[in-house]
């Protein structure tokens, strides 16, 4: 079924991306559309989203934190989608491709697949889902993405920093060169955390690259003991 | 004894120079963003390295990990069956691995960080084959 997905979702992609040329061509007179397409990988693992410690975490947010651990319950040791924006931290390469009316992450890690829908609204009565819902325009040379409708099921990070269904994640993501792509995420959960956080993520632009296959569940040794 | 951990090695200048050797090893590994594993690596122990040298009996060229299996033999002749976690199929693809880098019968050394549990499991640093070459698993 997962299969299934990424063959549809990759389809989806080419036909978006021959869309996009098309769009190219017919609106060559209007202001360029920046480009942040390609396939970029983290310049760093940050498994912690506070190295140091000092989270502020609200008092739900301290119990479920506390309930967390890396060698038992971690989503991830399931194979379970990482989520956002836990995805964005992964030091798997992830590639970006852009439409007119969406720009598409396709992630390797987990194989997962993100929209950020340019051309509407978030829909009323989200359902809760991994990755919730994306919707984007661009600010000058930045995407803007504002993010919600999350479940509660993914962590913010390796070490289990967690959120709620509450959280909103704002992303400010621009090309700080041609070769280095800046994420800064804005994590705002007041049931979680006493006030929002921002945490930043950088790119480096990776050509030659392409997303590879990573089936999690194909040889997974790791049990999950999560709900 | 094929089997060294740091505690166990006599001489402390050895035992320094391959602490220095693997701290550079994983600072170039966190630099590179290669030593990811879809779980903590709060199971093994990343502040000390081990050396595993033995048979090659099985490689998994799979995800979401690639794994080694080294039959390893003591003094006494006793064999001790170790596995070797390395990173994915497609990062592990970019530092110049292949399905078939390793074979059955290898003899070959592996450095790198065992389980916290005690199990014989290793995550790798670098493999070394018997004529001497080397891999890591940093991304090209």
């Amino acid at each position: 079924m997962r299969n299934q997905l990424i063959f549809s979702a990759a389809a989806v992609v080419a036909a978006f991306a021959l869309s996009s040329a098309t769009h190219a061509q017919s609106s060559a007179q209007q202001s360029p559309t920046p480009d942040i397409s390609g396939v970029w990988q983290v310049t760093k693992y940050q498994p912690r989203m506070f190295p140091n410690g000092g989270a502020p975490l609200a008092p739900w947010g301290e119990a479920k934190f506390k309930a967390a651990n890396p060698e038992t319950n971690d989503p991830n040791l399931g194979c379970l989608p990482t989520g956002v924006p836990r995805l964005m931290f992964v030091p798997l390469p992830l590639e970006i491709v852009q439409t007119p009316t969406r720009v598409i992450i396709v992630h390797e890690g987990v194989q997962a697949l993100r929209e950020i829908y340019l051309n509407r609204q978030h829909p009323k009565d989200l359902d809760p889902t991994f990755s919730g819902d994306s919707v984007g325009k661009w600010e000058g040379d930045t995407l803007v993405v504002d993010t919600i409708g999350f479940n509660d099921k993914t962590w913010l990070d390796a070490v289990g920093l967690p959120h709620s269904e509450k959280m909103h994640v704002s992303e400010r993501i621009h090309r700080a060169d041609h070769d280095t792509l800046v994420d800064d995420a804005t994590i705002d959960d007041p049931m979680a955390y006493t006030k929002p956080f921002t945490v930043q993520q950088l790119y480096k632009l990776r050509p030659g690259w392409e997303i590879q296959e990573y089936v999690c569940e194909e040889n997974n040794k790791y049990t999950y003991q999560g709900k | 004894m094929k089997v060294q951990e740091d505690k166990k090695i006599g001489a402390n200048a050895m035992r320094n120079n391959l602490l220095l050797f693997s701290a550079a090893i994983l600072l170039l590994l966190s630099l590179a963003g290669s030593t990811y594993a879809h779980h903590a690596t709060a199971s093994f122990d990343m502040t000390n390295s081990a050396t595993v040298k033995g048979t090659v009996t099985g490689y998994d060229w799979t995800n979401p990990h690639v794994y080694i299996y080294v039959d390893v033999k003591d003094a006494k002749g006793a064999t001790e069956k170790w596995s070797v976690e390395l990173a994915s199929v497609g990062m592990l693809a970019r530092a110049g691995w292949r399905r078939d880098t390793v074979k059955p019968g290898d003899e070959i050394t592996v450095i790198g960080n065992r389980a916290k549990d005690g199990r014989p499991f290793l995550h790798l640093n670098k493999l070394v084959f018997a004529n001497g070459q080397e891999m890591t698993q940093n991304a090209q």
